[in-house]
């Protein structure tokens, strides 16, 4: 499967706000914990060894399931699977909380539900709909039923 | 660069939202030719393969530092996806008709996470600001309690063994959004578009919750509004102004849109 791996590098080298060197254990029975540099961008974790400019890998942050395992360790795990759960060690448990808030923060489909609510309950509160000053009222991105069924297919597929 | 080709699968096939999907052509890396796919936008990421019915990806575009601009081509309703990074080459596409273009460089705009983000900043500003009114007059109280127990109060994720606190607005969790140019250098050949990096450091959009205290306002950001108002009017202009330079430039079909992509007017 192809992915944009140069623009995806050039990605990872934005700035971020959660950055911090952590002990990271892959997913693999068998796998140890090596220090890494994690970086939060956008939706994706990026992982670098320390000093290295290209990431070793890259977590799509998205139906992924945060959990702390202890005080200074949390985890991100896809697809309920055993064998694709990442742990972290952090330094404090302090900042533990932080990558975790972080992280679920991030996803963009968690975004689209706050917004979702919120557009909602404006419109509940004051009968206006917040995205009509922008004109965006109409796209499917911000839906209430966005995800029950699917968008409008473009009528050039037909 | 490692990534998890699973899961990048599992998102393109699972039942997430879908905010645009169709054929497109698509240039190849390598040759020049164009092949017809089809692609599945959610979120910040464009997936395509060759049929809707595939179950396999043929790959996946995160649309993250690049913007879209119309583009010289022998292929008509073409438009690519332009980075800002000097070296990545641009992606281009090929739409089946002046309605499809239109309608795909719109939703490929406004795709990327920063746009979203400062979006949900402006409504939660609203939301505080609208409840803040509601409970200034006592009569309001009651209604202005947030539907928090029906089904459209935001899902937040499980957390297992987790404080409950923790994602609460507060001091600790609250930040100042930061004003910063982008740091990476455009070629002058690239258009600088507003919308190639969200103007902050943060990636975290400070989202509360469903039902802050009345008297806890301590993470409202300012100037957010102004923010995104500001975006979506140089966005508009933007495209408005490529449109109407390929117009003039007289080359490959016509491009004469009968309205605007994004209603400006809406806009003051």
């Amino acid at each position: 499967m192809r992915f944009n791996e140069k623009e995806m590098v050039h990605l990872s080298r934005q700035p971020s706000e959660m950055v911090a060197e952590l002990g990271m254990r892959g997913p693999k029975k068998g796998d140890v914990v090596k220090r890494r540099l994690v970086k939060l961008v956008v939706n994706f974790l990026f992982y670098f060894k320390t000093d290295e400019e290209e990431p070793v890998g890259a977590l799509l942050l998205e139906q992924c399931r945060v959990e702390k395992e202890d005080n200074l360790t949390f985890s991100v795990a896809f697809l309920e699977d055993a064998e694709r759960k990442y742990l972290f060690e952090c330094d404090s448990e302090e900042q533990c909380e932080k990558w975790i808030d972080s992280i679920i923060k991030a996803s963009y489909e968690f975004m689209r539900r706050n917004l979702i609510f919120y557009r909602t309950e404006i419109h509940r509160l004051t009968g206006k709909d917040p995205l009509e000053q922008y004109g965006i009222s109409d796209e499917a991105r911000f839906q209430v039923t966005n995800g029950l069924q699917h968008s409008s297919r473009d009528a050039s597929s037909m | 660069m490692k990534i998890d080709e699973k899961v990048v699968s599992y998102l393109e096939s699972s039942n997430s939202p879908v905010d645009k999907e169709g054929y497109l052509y698509k240039k190849g890396d390598i040759r020049p030719s164009y092949h017809k796919r089809w692609f599945v936008l959610k979120g910040n990421l464009l997936f395509y393969k060759d049929h809707p019915d595939d179950r396999d990806l043929i790959g996946v575009i995160v649309l993250e530092g690049c913007t879209v601009q119309l583009c010289e081509s022998e292929e008509q309703f073409a438009f690519s996806l332009v980075w800002s990074e000097p070296g990545l080459r641009p992606y281009k596409f090929a739409a089946e008709d002046q309605a499809s273009q239109e309608s795909w460089i719109k939703a490929l705009l406004s795709a990327n996470h920063g746009y979203l983000s400062l979006l949900v900043m402006d409504l939660e500003k609203k939301y505080k600001e609208t409840l803040a009114a509601l409970f200034s007059d006592p009569a309001n109280g009651a209604a202005a309690a947030p539907n928090v127990g029906r089904e459209l109060s935001p899902h937040l994720p499980t957390l297992t063994r987790h404080p409950a606190g923790a994602l609460a607005a507060g001091p600790s969790a609250s930040f100042i959004p930061t004003l910063q140019t982008p740091a990476v250098p455009l070629k002058s050949t690239v258009k600088r578009s507003p919308k190639l990096w969200p103007k902050r450091t943060a990636n975290v959009t400070p989202i509360s919750g469903p039902a802050p205290p009345a008297g806890d306002w301590s993470a409202v950001c300012s100037g957010t509004r102004e923010e995104f108002s500001k975006l979506h009017a140089d966005f508009g202009k933007e495209v408005k102004d490529l449109i109407a330079d390929w117009s003039r430039s007289g080359r490959a079909g016509p491009v004469a849109f009968q309205e605007n992509l994004i209603d400006l007017s809406s806009f003051e």
